[in-house]
């Protein structure tokens, strides 16, 4: 209902604007071109996150220094807070940083929107800024139009600074030409509800545009030319701090539980440093004053006391909230959780959430690790399918023991199990997919299919364990020896191929992954009874029913079939992307010729 | 001259591709050093204390481990006579 009030009372209030004050008009173009500019911008840095960004993020966020430092970093090269805490959330989404980590980059990327206050109060307000935006924005268009994705990211960035420029010169221009028709500084208030009314509209102006750094440029240009007084300055953008949290708590809306906590943090931290500002603002304002003095601003140079202001004030909410960081994850933990499951619902995806959808890096990140999300159930799925205790199969008990402990007396409804863990969770990572593809590159889209084949090997594995298990259990307590051995067989291989997954998906020396590869994959081989001749031969000494021989044909088939499904869906989401053997694992895992070479010495 | 042959130019001039190719070699050297490294500690184990499933099976592993090594020295091998073909070339120039 407000949202249906709000967007069209904000168009008649601007058209009722720009009828009655061209200058008006002005300035809101201003600030329309200088948003404009912030989006181009984003989508030119965009197209640069891909590839190394988890390599990056890896590095610079294992300490809470570092993801500040990144946080502030990343937010005065991009020039966008939002920016960076969307991608912060959706980091989180991905499960590619933690919630402490994230809170480091939204200390950081607070700080960090310092410098758009300093750029602006230094050089924007000094120099004719549209002169460099005019060249900007015809090389960044031209650029744009090529088609290699570097040029393409690097016109959007040039076209977006060019656009900010103009903008900046639109507000500037237009609070200058409005002065002569109507005074603003006229409406100033003074004291305390001076300081809440304004910190009221610097919440307003921000929530609307969407950026407290358009409005602290907006401020900057007002009060250059002395359109506002430099104490309501101050509380505007005291108001913009606050109104910033709004467009992150938006971004959190679509992403998953830690994404929600981060948000939570950042609209936290910004109140609660405004409250401080507010409670010391005589303090403050004294305090920024004795800086700019001993740093050589003088008393009239308002712009630049406001930016030393920004910083301050920033600086001081950062170095006051360190102190406390665990203590309010531990917060956000226990006040923000989880929506409680009802027992019919389907298991849901955890890492897949919108917010991951737009970058190639996060979405892939987050699909890998809902792909292994889909083996742990099957895992679970296929271990009590064949009537086998998962904590037996990580165990290092022999093998014959894990096969004699059975899980349950009766026999595990895979169907349900499927129904529940699988095949929603399996649709969700295949309907995401398809969504991600459409942000991504050609090469991108290829790891993509390598990770839908992986899914798929993983869902037929399930679906072969269904089919195999309703034997195993018949003959598995078969009064037929030669019978029940071969399916404890059968049983016994797939124990080993479930242990050797799992000791891959636990190690990270690169030699022992090969190797655990290499042995399940000529295991896989060796256990093929059909193509060894066991079968034959059992038919032949009349030892099992010719009944006996199709199931166990059958069942064999089943079996060899979730050793291909499982070992391939391994070589591709168990190996690491940092480690040498995702590069050389096509060369270095073992082919069908080395297989049989390895087969021919051992019959020698 | 167009932005894909400047691209390439630029890719060439820089060593881009060489410097891809490096990093593929350190890996496998990387790797080869661990192979043989774990080639060492299954040669070293006592095999009279092992029963006869042991020893097949630690059989087996020094059979893999044997045939990792051997392609991982082809690659390499590949890679480094790839270089020398260059290097020929750039003299030859």
């Amino acid at each position: 209902m407000l949202r249906r009030i709000f967007l069209p009372s904000i168009l008649i209030i601007l058209g009722y604007g720009f009828f009655i004050s061209p200058d008006f008009k002005e300035i809101s173009a201003g600030v329309a071109i200088f948003l404009f500019g912030m989006l181009t911008l984003e989508e030119g840095f965009k197209a640069f996150s891909g590839g190394t960004l988890e390599k990056i993020l890896e590095k610079s966020t294992d300490k809470l220094h570092k993801s500040i430092g990144f946080g502030f970093v990343a937010t005065a090269i991009m020039q966008s807070s939002s920016l960076v805490s969307v991608l912060t959330i959706s980091f989180i989404g991905a499960g590619l940083i933690g919630l402490t980590q994230g809170i480091g980059i939204i200390f950081g990327a607070n700080i960090g929107t310092t410098t758009g206050a300093w750029l602006m109060a230094g050089f924007g307000l000094k120099v004719k800024i549209s002169a460099y935006a005019m060249p900007m924005l015809v090389f960044g268009v031209i650029l744009i139009f090529q088609k290699a994705k570097a040029l393409k990211g690097l016109g959007y960035i040039l076209a977006g600074l060019g656009f900010l420029f103009l903008g900046i010169h639109y507000m500037k221009d237009g609070f200058e030409a409005f002065k002569e028709t109507i005074d603003l500084a006229s409406f100033a208030v003074d004291g305390f509800k001076g300081l809440m009314i304004f910190i009221g509209i610097g919440v307003l102006a921000t929530v609307v545009m969407q950026s407290s750094h358009a409005t602290i440029v907006l401020i900057l240009a007002a009060l250059s030319v002395g359109q506002i007084t430099y104490e309501n300055a101050l509380a505007l953008t005291i108001g913009a701090n606050i109104g910033t949290t709004v467009t992150a708590v938006i971004g959190s809306l679509s992403s998953n539980i830690d994404g929600k906590r981060l948000a939570g943090a950042h609209f936290i931290f910004n109140v609660i440093t405004a409250v401080v500002a507010v409670i010391f603002m005589d303090q403050i304002i004294s305090l920024v004053a004795g800086i700019s003095d001993s740093i050589g601003i003088a008393s009239d140079n308002h712009t630049l006391r406001l930016a030393v202001f920004d910083s301050f004030f920033k600086i001081m909410g950062v170095i006051m909230f360190i102190p406390f960081v665990d203590k309010l994850v531990n917060f956000l933990q226990t006040a923000i959780k989880p929506g409680k499951k009802k027992e019919e619902e389907f298991e849901g995806v955890k890492y897949l959430n919108d917010s991951v959808l737009e970058l190639p890096a996060t979405s892939m990140a987050a699909l890998a690790r809902e792909t292994k999300h889909l083996y742990d159930n099957a895992f679970e799925i296929i271990t009590h399918g064949l009537n086998l205790k998962r904590s037996n199969i990580i165990s290092t008990m022999p093998l014959d023991n894990v096969i004699a402990d059975s899980y349950s007396k009766n026999i595990v409804d895979i169907d349900d199990f499927y129904l529940h863990k699988i095949k929603g969770l399996y649709g969700e990572i295949i309907d995401f997919s398809a969504k991600a593809q459409s942000y991504m590159t050609q090469e991108d889209i290829q790891e993509l299919y390598k990770l839908k084949l992986a899914n798929r090997d993983i869902v037929e594995a399930v679906k072969d364990t269904k089919h195999l298990q309703k034997n195993l259990i018949k003959y598995s307590n078969s009064t037929n020896e030669h019978i029940k051995t071969q399916y404890d067989s059968i049983k016994r291989n797939l124990a080993d191929l479930l242990r050797n997954i799992s000791y891959i998906t636990n190690t990270k020396e690169e030699d022992m992954i090969l190797l655990s590869l290499s042995k399940a994959k000529l295991h896989a081989e060796q256990y093929d009874i059909v193509a060894n001749g066991t079968v034959d031969n059992l038919i032949r000494n009349g030892l099992i029913t010719n009944e006996m021989a199709t199931s166990l044909m059958n069942d064999s088939s089943y079996a060899y079939d979730i050793h291909v499904n499982l070992i391939a869906m391994a070589e591709i989401i168990f190996i690491d992307s940092d480690s040498d053997l995702k590069s050389l694992s096509e060369d270095m895992v073992m082919n069908d010729e080395d297989i049989d070479l390895i087969l021919k010495e051992k019959d020698a | 001259m167009s932005i894909k042959k400047f691209i390439n130019s630029v890719k060439e001039s820089l060593g881009l591709d060489e410097f891809e190719k490096a990093g593929k070699k350190k890996s496998i050297k990387r790797l080869l050093e661990k192979l043989k490294s774990r080639k060492k500690i299954l040669d070293k184990e006592p095999k009279k204390k092992l029963d006869k499933k042991e020893k097949k099976e630690l059989k087996e592993e020094l059979a893999i481990i044997t045939l990792q090594i051997k392609k991982g020295e082809k690659i390499l091998d590949e890679l480094n006579s790839e270089d020398t073909k260059i290097s020929k070339k750039k003299k030859g120039k």
